[in-house]
């Protein structure tokens, strides 16, 4: 589309007209009083495109015009000023509406009706054949974590939970375009986590994901491009690389060393730093620390270390497989290979388990499946991740370190159960 | 369709999980049958039906009205004010369709509700009809229980007559000066009003066709209803003398020709109760009063002499006046709907009361239209006399919506219910056609396009 190149001629990528999903040109949204008068100006002179397949974050703080960008994308507002398309349609072309799925910033669900029910509501908004809506329900609450309490009404849920049943209607048509307003909001550090690598996975199979959030931790950690909005405006906008690599720094990362072999290295690298930079500035340029793991990361460790003798819950559980309709052929494929590593892992490794419900084996076993699969298809690991992943950099384009398999796995299967690390790209 | 079916199906389990459908049954089913109990009714068919089919009726409908117009108000203002409404709007459904799913949620509970207040009313009717007495329980039968057809003597046409004696008038003086046209209606409005009188020692004659055949109406009795004012009394409404009144009805000269005299009073409908066969091989029937009394009579065209007749029963007759009823509710649905269309729930409930209000003043609307405005009404003459820009405004805004009124409320199917008057399917058709077609369509509309063309994500809540 032409169009969606005139519209940001600064950016380098180029994009075809299929590959545009969301163009916003020159977008801007004033609210008004009673009287006409202008009160707010929410969205000014916005423009941004969206390409398939993308995870595109709206960064911003609270009030900063990524809702009312969103609302506008979806056509519950209109523009004061400029052009929005989706899909190369107006935002109130009801058609187009059948490839969005939208998870909204709060819960704006029918408090009377239960988790089964409101997924069948929305199914039935789109059309969806009942036996199809009804497989599509039955996966949808399993992966949300909610099967167990499909009889409660969304009004009995705490904040997560509906939060969960949110995303579950927002993927109930197996939307091209997801669009989610602070989908973490109110969810534990495993719901985060599983919203994520469900973002993920949803990208891998070629959706486009917009992402609306104040929480950097959520962008940084999904997101391929972001814009960051303030007062309504545009500041920032590029792709996470861009926006977040010092090209002039460096960071080495280790098993520790015997303090001499460290003392000869720091001497080697101030001595060349020598050369540009006076005494002390080469002396304060190089730091020295063990990384340590992030808070995320702990949590999850320990939720699946405590997993082994989990008690029953009357809130959401972790969820389960993402739904079948939502996994990509590489999901597909890897837990393909998963099952037959965990039936042969399994059958080896089983007797040596503490005794323990068979579901937690087959999670332990999975866990073992998936490094051996991790092993099989990364023989080049330059380095096993021995230390959390928050201090390494992630790296989107080497699908073959550990890390990497390991999120696939993640996101595809147990997508709680194997958490550990941070780093999905 | 699905979508607008799984719309109005979200309707009805927030009516029922709200416990909303509850309580209004429950009050329903209480009050149809503590009224009756409540008032006490004179013992005879007339008194007894008069509570418990036009009370209970009116206390459903009135209920049920309200109930609608809070419902159908909240139903959509309140799902716009929590944001529920955002998760619909961006699912691939029209919002011409998620407006109408949520009108047929509103029909759906109101025929329900409506049915089961209209089945306790029935039941009640049929059990306490059983325990009047046997000449209660004839009349009940035959003039109640029933549907009945209804003729009336076709309209005289006297536009002849008036020409003739107003060129009559012109000829004996001068009227050059004289507004014609008025003249012509003095002259209509006295023929009139001298064919409707019968004076001491005279006869009149109506000659009335059924419209049926003949044979369908064989060994059927017939009924006359008719009222009369006594022309001597100074206040005809204090009116409580009785008159021997002497009744000849069938073929002139017949010796078939039935006649009866019977003690009546003025100012109120009396039912004659005349027997078969007295019909010619037309299909009319002929009826004469004859007055000896020393009293001049006004029988009134419209009301004065009318002939029923048994047409069909009552059950499916009830059935046309409750869907009657339900068209009324359809209409009150769609104001509300339309009124939250584009205000918050509390302005949509104000609004929707104030059209009902408005509807429902034809007094003021008739008052208005006849003194020609509003302000400054000249006392004698009872017209105001220098009518300005407001006045012209407000004569036209009242006439027009005193049109659209009486589009909706010419139905009373209470009371032809009540009178064992037969509701016809015309008639129910009329009523879709009229209130919720035509007057319910206009709210429709513009509901349908407020909604279509509202902002829904609004800080304040959506009010654009």
């Amino acid at each position: 589309m032409s169009l969606a190149r005139a519209v940001n001629p600064n950016e380098n990528e180029t994009s075809t007209a299929s590959e545009t999903v969301v163009m916003v040109q020159g977008l801007s949204k004033v609210f008004k009083d009673f009287w006409g008068r202008p009160k707010a100006h929410a969205v000014n002179n916005v423009s941004f495109q969206v390409r398939r397949g993308e995870v595109f974050g709206l960064l911003g703080p609270n009030g900063s015009g990524k809702s009312t960008t969103v609302k506008l994308l979806l056509g519950l507002l209109n523009p004061t000023r400029g052009h929005i398309e989706v899909f190369g349609r107006s935002t109130r072309h009801v058609a187009t509406k059948r490839r969005i799925g939208y998870l909204p910033e709060e819960s704006y669900l029918y408090r009377y009706m239960d988790s089964a029910e409101t997924l069948d509501f929305f199914g039935s908004l789109f059309n969806l054949p009942s036996g199809e809506r009804r497989q599509r329900i039955e996966q949808l609450l399993e992966m949300v974590g909610l099967d167990k309490v499909r009889r409660r009404t969304v009004g009995e849920f705490s904040k997560g939970m509906q939060r969960r049943i949110g995303l579950a209607q927002a993927l109930i048509n197996d939307p091209d375009l997801v669009i989610l307003d602070e989908p973490t909001s109110g969810l534990d550090p495993i719901g985060c986590r599983e919203v994520k690598d469900l973002i993920v996975e949803l990208a891998r199979r070629g959706k486009t994901v917009i992402l609306s959030s104040h929480l950097l931790a959520d962008v940084e950690d999904v997101c391929d491009r972001v814009v960051i909005y303030y007062g309504g405006k545009i500041q920032a906008m590029g792709t996470l690389k861009e926006l977040l690599s010092t090209p002039d720094r460096l960071r080495i990362t280790m098993p520790v060393l015997e303090r001499e072999t460290l003392e000869r290295v720091l001497a080697t690298i101030r001595a060349d730093l020598g050369r540009k930079f006076s005494e002390t500035e080469a002396q304060e340029s190089v730091l020295v620390d063990c990384p340590s793991q992030n808070l995320e990361s702990y949590f999850l460790d320990v939720v699946k270390k405590a997993r082994s003798g989990a008690e029953e819950t009357s809130g959401a559980v972790s969820g389960g497989t993402v739904a079948r309709y939502l996994r990509s052929e590489e999901s597909e494929r890897v837990q393909a290979k998963d099952r037959i590593l965990e039936r042969l892992a399994s059958s080896k490794e089983a007797p040596a388990e503490a005794p323990a419900p068979e579901k937690k084996k087959e999670e332990a076993s999975a866990v073992d499946a998936s490094k051996k699969l991790s092993a099989l298809l990364s023989k080049t690991t330059v380095q096993a991740p021995a230390e959390p992943s928050a201090v390494k950099e992630a790296s989107p384009a080497s699908p073959q370190s550990e890390q990497r398999q390991e999120n696939l796995k993640k996101a595809s299967e147990k997508l709680s159960g194997l958490l550990g690390n941070k780093g999905n790209k | 369709m699905k979508p607008i079916l799984a719309i109005a199906k979200l309707t009805l389990k927030a009516a029922f999980r709200f416990r909303i459908v509850a309580l209004l049954a429950l009050f329903l089913v209480v009050s149809v049958t503590a009224l009756p109990l409540l008032i006490k009714d004179d013992g005879t068919a007339r008194g007894f039906v008069q509570i418990l089919l036009t009370y209970s009726m009116g206390l459903t409908v009135t209920t049920l009205g309200l109930a609608t117009l809070w419902l159908s108000c909240g139903i959509l203002a309140r799902d716009i004010e929590d944001c529920r409404i955002q998760l619909v709007v961006v699912k691939p459904v029209a919002r011409w369709k998620i407006w109408m799913g949520k009108w047929l949620g509103i029909l759906i509970l109101n025929a329900m509700l409506l049915g089961a207040s209209g089945l306790v009313i029935y039941g009640l009717l049929e059990y306490r009809g059983g325990k009047l007495n046997e000449d209660q329980k004839f009349v009940l039968e035959n003039e109640v229980f029933v549907a009945r057809g209804s003729a009336k003597e076709e309209a005289v046409d006297l536009t002849q007559t008036v020409e003739e004696i107003f060129q009559d008038r012109m000829k004996q003086s001068s009227l050059e000066d004289v507004d014609q046209a008025q003249l012509k209606k003095q002259i209509f409005e006295m023929l009139k009003h001298q064919f409707q009188l019968v004076p001491q020692s005279m006869m009149r004659e109506w000659d009335i066709p059924l419209g049926v055949n003949p044979a369908e109406l064989k060994d059927k009795p017939l009924y006359l209803r008719t009222k009369f004012i006594a022309m001597s009394h100074k206040s005809t409404f204090e009116d409580t003398r009785t008159f021997p009144m002497f009744w000849e009805v069938g073929p002139m000269d017949s010796p078939q020709s039935w006649r009866v005299v019977m003690m009546m009073t003025p100012n109120v409908f009396h039912e004659i109760e005349v027997p078969p066969n007295l019909l010619d091989e037309n299909g009319h029937l002929q009826v004469r009063f004859i007055n000896n009394q020393n009293e001049t009579f006004y029988f009134d065209v419209n009301e004065g002499m009318e002939v029923l007749y048994r047409q069909g029963g009552f059950l499916a007759n009830y059935l046309k006046g409750l869907m009657i009823l339900f068209c009324w509710l359809a209409l009150l649905a769609a104001i509300g709907l339309s009124a939250s269309s584009f205000l918050s729930f509390p302005v949509a409930s104000f609004f929707a009361v104030s059209v009902l209000i408005l509807g429902l003043s034809t007094g003021t609307m008739n008052q208005v239209v006849e003194e020609g405005g509003i302000v400054g009404v000249d006392s004698r003459t009872g017209k105001v006399e220098q009518q300005g820009v407001f006045d012209h405004i407000s004569v036209f805004f009242f006439k027009e919506l005193k049109n659209l009124t009486e589009v909706v409320l010419n139905f009373s199917p209470v009371e032809l219910l009540s009178e064992g008057r037969t509701v016809t399917w015309w008639m129910v058709c009329k009523a879709v056609g009229q209130v919720v077609i035509l007057v319910g369509g206009i709210f429709v509309a513009l509901g349908v396009y407020c909604f279509s063309r509202r902002e829904l994500a609004l800080p304040s809540g959506g009010q654009g």
